[in-house]
């Protein structure tokens, strides 16, 4: 601030004619009493010293006051150069929030979803609080909590490797391991030139060979625990998990931990799967699941502790309101649902 | 808000006609100067003050009618509703502007091939560590260093005067003594005691001459192709610390027993691919076979390569993955110097086998290899193999504490160095003098 007024002094005094000289002094005075060269930095300060350059001083004075007036934040003055600048802009600047560079808006993205290849990499997240893209609440209860990272999932287990298509194929457990944006864990697997993430089954460790078909025999096929296989050529009874509901969409049922489904029996091309909440879901028998049970069965036995620790998953405190125990509680005794029919939907698969 | 302003109030000055000047300035203080960035007085401060902005709409398909004739709006130079919006080609400048230049396609290059190739460098680490890379370079492997490059350290004669005291004090030198600050981190201290080990075998060179035909070069790259099977694949990187020698190494293993490798089995990976983790490109060069030197370089034949493990922040590799590194490097420069002196074209047995040594140090922990390149017949999975003796995770002490380790108000590991293995600097030692003694 202090150097630029200076600059100021300095020029005018070069450049000024005799009579304006003395009235550009007064101007500048009175400036710095106002306190609004505050509003020098170094930039304006260039600006400052073309201005001064100008024959007439008196018109740089002129549109250096319009300058100062346009940094302030408020639109409601009528400033001029004699104006108490200082005690209106404290307080203005103190409460306004009205201005976003672009960094602050870049944090609202979610380019960390937007990809096209696929990566075994983590990837960072971003933390929504629950927020939609229009920034309002769309799910309660949620917010903080430790940071995660992303591991994408391949859940379309029947993933063929490029060049390799139609074959049934075998892939070599390279890693079991805990993710934090699940309750099961997660096994990496290798084979050919490609690793994937994909959900680990109960007893699935380092070192396995799993296996994936699409072929449906003329007799069941005797399934180990992580092999995947279309539900047409599995035996019936069969423990399932990952389940497509739609051939070659991807599995999206029976994915939490410790989570299994029961193949019923098989009906005219179809399957019908017990889920684990004892609903039935019909679905094409070329659906691929996998065999055995999801890992981490001990699941619903871990004890949180403390209410602390539930927001380390990022989940905030519900209401502590004591509300009267109405309908909602105590035991209920429904029919089962009627069966889930997936058959008829159109197949993704038809490429 | 502040560039912004001063850029205009910059721009506003710049020119020296007033009455343009006026114009901008009034242009832009025309709405109170500050309009635009605040269109209305907000009350409260707890809640955003502007929706987020929705992404911007796709523009809408054009479909071309045959045989209807679209009219635009191009010729009025103007915007006309109603009208459709004139297409421009895009404006291709005839003149070179290496700011705006923009790389075609990849597969526009002229480097472009059908056939992609498979790339190791520096950083690739590989799934499978030491057979995935025995796998790529027909290799088989031996495990511990070859007997008669260790027997000839036995001899008091090739051993330094004062030795163990030496080392102890070298390892000091780079754990402790080579700092201002508490300890120094592993990128310096592995580099030190690297050096310095290095320099303490050269202080042999009065009773070994042949040590002084040497050369060290840092960071010299290095490229290598070979066909495996049906693949193509190639070594691009750096060596990290590379000692060059005038006269090439002897042979390891004689006629017979290169003879014998044929009766090797090669161990499979299945059902991994053997590529797997290394970069896969479709631009490169085929012929690429380069030493990092000049014909003329007066030291041709490679010693010994020196990697540290962990000097580069940018990645860092596991152990296995590590060694894998360094038989991959070893390999590679075997194969650029057999490239030079037999030519490309593949041969089943090298009249003289190229041996090079390798030597991986993270500053405690060594790996020490030895490489013997007996073909270039990569085509099958049978036939004349070359040879890796390799010796793993050697540790040249096993603590250097600049504090003690106090667990339970019990001294677990008192302070300085402890455990400190003579017979590892012997091996290291052996490979230094290997050629020389």
């Amino acid at each position: 601030m202090k150097r630029s007024s200076y600059v100021i002094r300095a020029r005018l005094g070069v450049y000024d004619r005799e009579g304006r000289r003395r009235q550009a002094w007064d101007e500048i005075s009175k400036l710095k009493q106002t306190q609004s060269l505050t509003y020098f930095t170094d930039e304006t300060s260039s600006s400052a010293q073309l201005l001064a350059t100008w024959e007439d001083a008196e018109m740089a004075l002129s549109c250096l006051t319009r300058a100062l007036r346009s940094l302030t934040v408020s639109q409601n003055t009528l400033l001029s150069s004699q104006c108490e600048l200082g005690a209106l802009v404290s307080t203005t600047v103190a409460q306004c929030r009205g201005f976003l560079t672009t960094a602050s808006l870049e944090q609202n993205k979610t380019l960390w979803k937007q990809r096209e290849k696929y990566t075994i990499k983590p990837i960072g997240m971003k933390k929504t609080g629950g927020r939609d893209h229009t920034g309002r609440i769309r799910t309660h209860g949620i917010g903080g909590g430790h940071k995660q990272r992303y591991r994408w999932i391949d859940f379309q287990r029947l993933h063929y490797e490029e060049g390799k298509e139609g074959k049934p194929f075998e892939e070599k457990v390279v890693e079991v391991r805990y993710d934090p944006c699940r309750s099961a864990d997660i096994a990496l697997v290798a084979g050919g030139s490609r690793k994937r993430w994909i959900i680990a089954t109960e007893n699935m460790q380092a070192g396995d060979t799993i296996k994936t078909s699409a072929v449906i025999g003329r007799m069941a096929v005797l399934a180990n625990e992580g092999d995947a296989h279309p539900l047409g050529a599995l035996p019936v009874g069969t423990l399932v998990n990952n389940l497509e509901i739609q051939p070659g969409k991807g599995s999206e049922y029976i994915r939490a931990a410790g989570t299994s489904g029961v193949l019923l029996r098989k009906v005219n091309g179809t399957a019908i799967v017990q889920l684990p909440s004892k609903q039935q879901v019909q679905v094409h028998e070329t659906c691929i699941v996998t065999v055995g049970r999801v890992s981490n069965i001990d699941h619903n036995k871990e004890i949180i502790g403390k209410a602390g620790r539930n927001r380390w998953f990022g989940v905030r405190p519900s209401s502590g309101l004591w509300q009267r125990k109405g309908g909602w509680a105590g035991r209920k005794i429904k029919p089962l649902p009627a069966m889930k029919n997936y058959v008829n939907l159109p197949s993704i698969t038809a490429q | 808000m502040f560039p912004e302003t001063s850029r205009c109030v910059t721009a506003a000055l710049s020119p020296f006609s007033k009455t343009a000047v006026l114009k901008e300035l009034r242009r832009f203080f025309a709405h109170g100067g500050v309009c635009r960035l605040q269109p209305r007085r907000h009350f409260g401060v707890s809640r955003r003050l502007t929706a987020k902005v929705p992404p911007p709409r796709k523009p809408r398909e054009r479909v071309p009618i045959p045989g209807l004739e679209m009219i635009d709006y191009g010729e009025r130079m103007h915007y006309v509703p109603g009208l459709a919006k004139p297409v421009n080609p895009d404006w291709e400048k005839d003149f070179k502007d290496p700011r705006y230049y923009k790389s075609p396609p990849p597969d526009k290059m002229p480097l472009s091939k059908e056939k992609p190739c498979y790339v190791f460098n520096q950083r690739s680490s590989l799934l499978e560590g030491v057979p995935q890379a025995l796998c790529l370079t027909k290799t088989k492997l031996i495990p511990g260093l070859p007997p008669q490059l260790l027997s000839a350290v036995e001899n008091p004669a090739n051993q330094i005067p004062d030795q163990d005291e030496r080392v102890q004090n070298a390892i000091k030198h780079a754990r402790f003594w080579d700092t201002t600050e508490e300890r120094p981190d592993k990128t310096k201290y592995s580099n030190t005691l690297l050096n310095n080990l290095m320099h303490l075998c050269a202080t042999l060179q009065s009773s070994h001459p042949a040590i002084g035909r040497r050369m060290l070069a840092e960071k010299c790259s290095l490229a290598a192709t070979w066909k495996r099977g049906e693949d193509l694949f190639q070594i691009r990187g750096q060596n990290s610390l590379l000692h060059s020698c005038m006269d090439p190494l002897p042979v390891v293993s004689g006629k017979e027993e290169v003879a014998e490798t044929a009766d090797h089995v090669m161990q499979s990976l299945y059902p991994v691919s053997p590529t797997i983790d290394l970069q896969k490109i479709y631009v490169y060069k085929e012929e690429m076979n380069n030493t990092g030197f000049r014909d003329d370089y007066p030291y041709p034949h490679v010693h010994t390569l020196y990697i540290l493990d962990g000097d580069d922040t940018n990645f860092s590799l596991r152990r296995e993955q590590f060694r894998a590194k360094i038989l991959m490097f070893a390999f590679g420069n075997a194969l650029a110097r057999a490239h030079k002196l037999y030519g490309t074209q593949p041969q089943h047995v090298l009249d003289c086998p190229i041996t090079v040594q390798a030597v991986g140090t993270n500053g405690r922990i060594f790996q020490f290899l030895v490489f013997q390149l007996n073909t270039t017949d990569f085509s099958g999975d049978d036939g004349i193999k070359n040879q890796a003796w390799l010796d793993e995770d050697a540790e040249l002490y096993d603590f250097a504490k600049v504090r003690p380790l106090i667990k339970k108000k019990q001294v677990k590991v008192p302070a300085g160095l402890a455990g400190y293995k003579p017979e590892i600097f012997n091996k290291f030692l052996a490979m230094y003098l290997h050629g020389a003694v």
